[in-house]
């Protein structure tokens, strides 16, 4: 398994080299642009950063919550969003914003009530799709926030890499070892 | 298992990664509009820069103000000349048999004078600090102690050199055999 994933790192890393620079130069200006009072500028980084921010937010969060949850971290992000040193690493720092927000989500609900987490949906697309995204939940956290981004979102590995700020190498074995724990989990289901 | 189309969607796709994309799918972020409050404004980034640059500026020019000075007192020392008139060495006038006393010494021509000048050279001033008045006092103190310990040190030691020397010492102290 390992000796799989790392014959394939060479084309990853490449592939998201490739990528990188037009991505980074976007946010740069559009940070820039921000900064500097223009408000539609936000708006866009919006567009281009709340899948990512969504997925984040599934991987660890109620589905239920997690619309409201987008919405609050950019709004945080925009208020602080002139304590960003490097404008090129906006992508990093909102995910991190996610994932630090998704752990108080979870130390407040702790402080107050049990979730109800229902996330079986109306139909059965829906409930089969609830039920995979538990599965994913389970597994170890390394793998469940780059599993969501690929098969939630639709992201590819090189936009996963370049958005959050792992390195290729990372999100490709993530994946893959993601993956095959999924396919067992899956398999032991389907066995049920 | 293609796990270039895991990575990339490209190659041939895997069709297990097919479906869980098409049921998974469903959950996908749906966009809606940011609303942002409209008296929420972005605070600026602060620019320390001009601030520190008139900072900066302000300690380099203290610094080398505070530079020139200390050179220009140890490099430039105003040169004390002191004129002194050294005094004519007088002359012993040997008394001859036509010399009266009645006679005039006979005058004495004044010698072109000497002009030593004596140029006192500031020596470079060593960074210590001088000594206050009361500081002196201590060192003085201080000195005359150590002088009296040295003194007490060299009667002792002639003491015991003079008690080492003396043979009855020596004799008093051995055991005599037989």
């Amino acid at each position: 398994m390992y000796a799989t994933a790392d014959m394939l790192l060479t084309s990853a890393q490449a592939a998201a080299a490739a990528e990188q620079p037009q991505e980074t130069a976007i946010e740069v200006v559009l940070v820039k642009a921000v900064l500097e009072g223009d408000r539609d500028g936000f708006t866009r980084l919006y567009h281009l950063y709340a899948p990512l921010v969504h997925g984040i937010l599934l991987a660890r969060v109620p589905r239920a919550e997690v619309d409201d949850l987008v919405q609050d971290i950019f709004l945080h992000a925009f208020k602080k969003l002139h304590t960003l040193r490097e404008s090129s690493s906006f992508g990093p720092w909102i995910a991190m914003i996610a994932r630090n927000r998704a752990v108080d989500f979870h130390r407040r609900s702790r402080e107050t009530v049990e979730i109800n987490d229902d996330l079986r949906g109306s139909n059965t697309q829906d409930s089969r799709a609830t039920e995979i995204l538990e599965l994913i939940r389970n597994l170890p956290e390394a793998y469940r926030e780059t599993l969501v981004l690929r098969l939630v979102e639709g992201m590819t590995g090189p936009e996963i890499a370049v958005r959050t700020g792992l390195t290729a190498a990372s999100v490709r074995v993530n994946l893959h070892r993601g993956m095959k724990l999924l396919r067992e989990q899956l398999g032991f289901m389907e066995g049920l | 298992m293609n796990d270039d189309y895991l990575w990339d969607k490209t190659g041939e796709p895997d069709p297990e990664v097919q479906k869980l994309e098409e049921i998974l799918g469903t959950l996908r972020y749906q966009p809606a509009p940011l609303e942002i409050p409209e008296d929420l404004q972005l605070p600026r980034r602060r620019n320390y820069f001009p601030w520190l640059a008139i900072a900066a500026s302000v300690l380099l020019a203290i610094l080398i103000g505070g530079l020139w000075l200390s050179m220009r007192s140890r490099r430039e020392p105003t040169p004390i000349e002191a004129k002194l008139t050294a005094p004519a060495p007088a002359k012993e006038v040997t008394p001859t048999s036509s010399v009266t006393p009645e006679h005039k010494l006979p005058e004495l021509k004044p010698e072109p004078r000497e002009e030593v000048v004596v140029v006192h050279k500031h020596r470079p001033r060593s960074s210590a600090p001088l000594l206050s008045k009361s500081e002196r006092e201590e060192a003085l103190m201080a000195k005359e102690q150590m002088m009296l310990a040295l003194r007490l040190t060299t009667e002792k030691l002639s003491l015991v050199h003079k008690k080492t020397q003396n043979p009855a010492n020596q004799i008093k102290n051995q055991h005599r055999v037989g």
